[in-house]
């Protein structure tokens, strides 16, 4: 199907995926840590998460592509 | 000492340039929104404008439309939707008639607000402090944060809707549980999974502030190129640069302006491509 164009134009934002990606991680984390009180256990936690899914998510998109 | 009064003089400048005409919750001082309900009453008065004359130039097209050899700007306007409805028919799996037309409305609303980043930085700031006596006016609503939060927010309450009619509400939930890594690591999922969907709005608005923003920055500092600087026979020479770079980045941010409507369209039709998908 038309599956094959989505990545290919998700790439577009693939700067910025990474980026927003390490941004939201971060943010989950401190909210979580304001609510249990635990700072900055969670940020860190989630910070490094969204730093690894980021990557995982980029490097997914760019081998789909190649 | 002079030169000490210039540089607040220029810091100044662009930060009135860069202070919303803002009611409610607000600063007093600075201008700033304080709290929850400040209302930036500039942004809300260009982007529901520009909104009014989109509507207002479809309608009335929309009555005088003619078959066979059609004007030119119904050729325009035609090109323009063939370009959206191309750009839809290649990325959109399936059929849902709410697409095309809300992909449209994104492109063209979002280049109209853009486009205001084009008109001379000092011109409606003048008219409106000399004329309405209005102090603080800030034309370009793509460079408030609030404008282009809430349309990527929008976007995001659009994914979420047909995430959860397509997928079911069990099946989305399981796409947090399952996706990426699998059964064995359901906690490191949710997480990752939340931290994804998060990165969807946050990088929809950030990237068209950030684009539009610094654009405007730009602008502001070649307009002081020929404000502060050129005193007596200095404005012969900073007068021309001034003209010359303002022309330069008016047709580069030409194409700024345009690509943004056009990645925020993309990827709006992107996003709700993967939402239409059964395996995510």
């Amino acid at each position: 199907m038309s599956e094959q164009k989505g990545p290919g134009l998700l790439l577009i934002g693939v700067g910025t995926m990474l980026t927003s990606m390490t941004v939201a991680g971060f943010g989950l984390g401190l909210f979580v840590d304001y609510w249990l009180d635990t700072q900055p256990l969670f940020m860190l936690i989630f910070g490094g998460l969204g730093i690894v899914g980021g990557i995982i998510k980029v490097h997914g998109l760019l081998s789909k592509l190649g | 000492m002079s030169g000490s009064s210039s540089g607040n003089e220029t810091v100044e400048y662009i930060q009135h340039h860069l202070t919303n005409l803002c009611v409610g919750d607000c600063d007093p001082v600075t201008h700033k929104a304080v709290g929850f309900w400040a209302l930036h009453i500039d942004t809300v008065f260009f982007s529901v404008a520009l909104g009014v004359l989109m509507i207002v130039v479809s309608a009335r097209l929309g009555r005088n439309l003619v078959t066979g050899t059609p004007g030119g700007f119904q050729n325009f306007v035609e090109m323009i939707i063939d370009f959206v409805s191309g750009q839809v028919k290649d990325t959109f799996p399936g059929h849902n008639p709410l697409i095309a037309p809300l992909a449209l409305t994104i492109f063209v609303w979002v280049w109209l607000m853009n486009f205001m980043d084009l008109i001379p930085v000092d011109l409606l700031p003048l008219i409106a402090s000399g004329v309405l006596g209005i102090e603080y006016l800030k034309v370009v609503p793509t460079t408030d944060l609030n404008t282009t939060m809430a349309m990527a927010l929008t976007v995001f309450a659009l994914i979420l809707y047909y995430n959860i009619k397509v997928k079911g509400v069990l099946g989305y939930l399981k796409m947090f549980v399952f996706h990426p890594f699998g059964k064995f690591f359901i906690p490191v999922n949710i997480v990752m999974s939340t931290i994804e969907e998060l990165a969807k709005p946050l990088s929809l608005g950030l990237r068209l502030f950030g684009n539009l923003f610094a654009g405007e920055l730009v602008f502001l500092l070649i307009a002081l190129i020929g404000g502060t600087m050129a005193v007596g026979l200095g404005a012969l020479i900073w007068f021309p640069l001034q003209v010359v770079l303002d022309l330069g980045w008016l047709i580069f941010h030409l194409l700024v302006i345009t690509l943004q409507a056009f990645i925020f369209m993309v990827l709006t039709i992107v996003y709700l491509a993967m939402a239409h998908t059964e395996d995510h």
